[in-house]
């Protein structure tokens, strides 16, 4: 098992446990919830099988749906994403790039990976809400949470990959 | 054929894609439609089973919180036991003022009390009145121990189960305690009359005994079951027992036995010992 592997573990087995006890219990002004977990989607590597890809964030959602009693919510979404993940990339890729890569700020350059992180954010977050007030119908309201959400968990993942990538550019220093 | 297959190959994703979002809106659906039903009884377990660990983690995450409201509640608490107390204090005081038997003075802990709650209360019977309360031998309950309400006499328990004991009322003709005025201490047996469940009746009260009208009726401690002095009734009227020397007064109960639900059980610690000297006297 090499490096980025066991990160993408750790990562996967850490997001999934603060989106369960903590982020889904935060409701910033009733209405902004952070749906951080979709952090893992966003830093698979760029080339990882298309499969994998979906498979793996299908898993992240079904779990956190299991442990947070919102079966099949959460999946559906992911499974979207992740799919969705092959596109979005390919759209925002620089030219430059070859082989395999990790996205982020280090590799696509700030403005690039916040441009990828916010589309999968809003095609997350809408897809989410929708499917959530299925039945309840208050587009003001939902419109609220949509914006709300979007922004908290854009800055929530933003956050982290500027603390991890300032941590890496400090390893590589040393 | 290969051009098939090759083609299935390339879209398999797609292929992946759909039967993911299939289980997950089928998941969606079946978890709204018919949620906790027997179609994901197996689901549900290992949920219940994750969550429980979950759960354990989140209230440990919340136990700060817990407790500054535990604390909270806590004082409040206690500053209404404080009142109770003071309360109590006054209201023994008007239960038990001077005269307080020596008995009990002489022993203060010769009798403990065990809370209960009624559950089955059948007052309404001429002679077949039972109360059900719902602690047992479990939390120490004996037979023959008396029952209290906290304003007076009840009954005494004649049955024990676990968690449950039947008591006889004393609105049972098959239960007739000894009870005395206490302002004079002429004694007479207590009998129902199986009508009215406010008043019962004092019978054997020789003629000679004074009484008035409005005197308190209390437990006169014979009996090992009731301590002495336990509030029964006022006197109400009184009445000339048919061919003998004997009174008979008509008592108002301060126990409401229509709205009976908190009482407490008497327990005499000093019991087993009494017996004890009362049968070596005897031998």
């Amino acid at each position: 098992m090499n490096k980025t592997v066991l990160w993408q573990l750790l990562m996967f087995v850490l997001l999934l446990l603060l989106q369960v006890w903590l982020f889904n219990n935060i409701h910033l002004f009733g209405v902004a919830t952070p749906f951080v977990y979709l952090y893992f989607t966003i830093k698979l590597p760029a080339k990882m099988n298309r499969n994998t890809v979906l498979l793996l964030s299908a898993l992240l959602g079904l779990l956190i749906d299991l442990l947070g009693f919102t079966l099949g919510l959460n999946m559906s979404v992911m499974v979207i994403v992740g799919f969705l993940r092959f596109y979005l990339l390919k759209l925002f890729e620089p030219r430059d790039i070859y082989g395999d890569y990790v996205p982020s700020i280090e590799t696509l350059g700030n403005p690039v990976f916040m441009r990828y992180a916010g589309v999968m954010t809003a095609i997350q977050v809408i897809i989410l809400h929708l499917v959530e007030s299925f039945a309840v119908f208050d587009p003001v309201q939902l419109l609220l949470r949509i914006v709300s959400s979007f922004i908290l968990t854009l800055l929530l993942i933003w956050g982290i990959e500027s603390c991890t990538t300032s941590l890496s550019e400090r390893e590589s220093r040393h | 054929m290969k051009n098939l297959i090759n083609f299935i190959l390339n879209h398999v994703h797609w292929l992946l894609f759909s039967f993911l979002t299939f289980s997950s809106s089928c998941l969606l659906i079946h978890n709204n439609e018919f949620q906790r039903s027997k179609y994901l009884v197996i689901f549900q377990e290992i949920e219940g089973r994750i969550c429980l660990i979950s759960n354990g983690v989140e209230s440990y995450i919340n136990l700060k919180t817990i407790n500054t409201e535990l604390m909270g509640r806590i004082a409040v608490l206690e500053r209404e036991a404080r009142d109770y107390k003071q309360k109590a204090e006054t209201l023994s005081k008007q239960f038990f003022p001077m005269e307080a038997p020596e008995y009990e003075n002489l022993y203060p802990d010769a009798f403990n009390f065990i809370q209960a709650r009624v559950v089955n209360n059948r007052i309404s019977r001429m002679d077949n009145n039972y109360i059900t309360l719902n602690k047992g031998s479990l939390a120490g309950v004996r037979e023959d121990m008396g029952v209290m309400s906290p304003g007076g006499i009840v009954g005494v328990v004649i049955n024990v189960t676990p968690h449950f004991s039947k008591v006889i009322p004393i609105l049972n003709p098959k239960y007739q305690p000894s009870c005395k005025l206490k302002r004079t201490g002429y004694f007479g047996n207590l009998l129902w009359d199986g009508k009215d469940s406010r008043y019962i009746s004092l019978k054997e009260l020789p003629l000679h005994a004074t009484f008035n009208i409005g005197d308190t009726i209390v437990t006169s401690g014979y009996s090992m079951v009731f301590p002495e002095g336990v509030p029964v009734g006022t006197v109400e009227d009184a009445f000339k027992q048919k061919g003998g020397n004997y009174n008979s007064l008509k008592i108002k109960l301060f126990t409401n036995f229509n709205a009976l639900s908190e009482v407490l059980i008497v327990v005499n610690t000093l019991k087993e010992e009494q017996l004890n000297v009362e049968r070596d006297s005897d031998e």
